[in-house]
């Protein structure tokens, strides 16, 4: 992920939220928010009648467009969606997990943590150097 | 027998200095790793505080007046916004590293990297001592008056970071409950961390790359 590829400089890049309706007002008042000429923001307010469809759309536009540097989403919505947050490996924009009211964080769950986790096990490390 | 030692002599300085170099990674994943884990506790406990507040403030200003019915759909810009810049940690290895830029702050590069520099560096420092936050005011506010800027700058960029969160308060009302003031002021903090998060994220996975590429060449 941080790796060859040229990442390119970029200026007032926003910051896309993914989240529950308490946690995009309280960003939005943050001075987050922002909405372009076809009228377009870059948050998405998930309730109970958001589908995992609409989740799946947001999340790989907000993924590909080029003024956003980071996602924020609440981890159980990124679970909804695990499989196409697990496949992303872009350094930019970086997806950051974050807890809910009703959803506490879970490093077990956190895509990167999970993703070199086997680095803690001593034991993969040592026998690695041997 | 003497260009024999010294070719020995080398290879073992080359050798101590791939392995220091190996030691680096690993301290700067489990660095970066522990950070980011401590960040994450701290910004839970943020959340969770802005959260309650903006309850709060629903519950004395009333449910349909704190509403996303109320978000303003008009054409607008963020206020607060990213510079992305490429951070070299080797010859090849390329990371992003990520600058919070709040509420229209003046374009001027130095005064925004030295305030997100000192920033970063004192919530670090927070995350290994945490301290109690003082309320009325959000980190960033408390760390503009302590940073090396004078007196008449800084009290003018503090007029005008309270007249932009005077207009993002105003999509719910031109009066509002001190409580959305704090909740607002909390999510500010939140954001300062969330960008901390995201460059110790950065670190710990260029850490780990560089880890792997290595254990990938002892395999060989």
């Amino acid at each position: 992920m941080a790796n060859r590829t040229q990442i390119s400089t970029r200026n007032s890049a926003l910051l896309a939220v993914i989240a529950d309706e308490d946690t995009v007002t309280g960003f939005l008042l943050a001075g987050v928010g922002n909405v372009d000429l076809r009228r377009k923001t870059n948050y998405l307010i998930v309730d109970s009648k958001t589908t995992v469809k609409a989740i799946e759309d947001t999340f790989k536009d907000f993924t590909t467009r080029e003024d956003i540097a980071i996602v924020l989403i609440s981890q159980y919505i990124a679970n909804m969606i695990r499989f196409l947050v697990d496949s992303y490996n872009k350094p930019v924009p970086a997806i950051l997990e974050i807890p809910s009211k009703s959803h506490p964080y879970d490093p077990t769950h956190d895509s990167v943590l999970s993703r070199v986790k086997y680095l803690f096990s001593a034991e993969s490390v040592a026998s690695e150097r041997r | 027998m003497e260009g024999q030692d010294q070719t020995r002599g080398d290879e073992a300085q080359q050798e101590k200095q791939k392995q220091e170099a190996e030691d680096e990674n690993v301290l700067q994943f489990l660095d970066s790793a522990d950070t980011f884990l401590t960040l994450m506790d701290s910004l839970s406990s943020t959340l969770r505080q802005g959260w309650l507040e903006l309850a709060s403030a629903r519950h004395s200003m009333g449910a349909s007046r704190i509403s996303s019915a109320l978000f303003d759909l008009k054409l607008h810009s963020a206020a607060t916004s990213l510079q992305v810049t490429q951070h070299d940690v080797g010859s090849m290895v390329k990371r992003p590293h990520f600058t919070l830029h709040k509420w229209s702050f003046p374009d001027d590069e130095t005064c925004c990297s030295e305030e997100a520099k000192f920033n970063e560096d004192k919530l670090q420092k927070n995350a290994n001592s945490p301290q109690l936050r003082h309320r009325g005011t959000s980190q960033f506010s408390e760390l503009l008056e302590k940073s090396p800027t004078s007196d008449g700058s800084s009290l003018k960029i503090d007029n005008q970071i309270q007249k932009e969160r005077s207009k993002s308060l105003s999509m719910f009302g031109t009066l509002v409950s001190p409580k959305l003031r704090a909740a607002q002021l909390s999510f500010e903090t939140a954001l300062e961390t969330l960008i901390v998060i995201a460059n110790m994220r950065s670190s710990m996975i260029s850490a780990f790359d560089q880890i792997q590429k290595e254990m990938e060449d002892i395999k060989q």
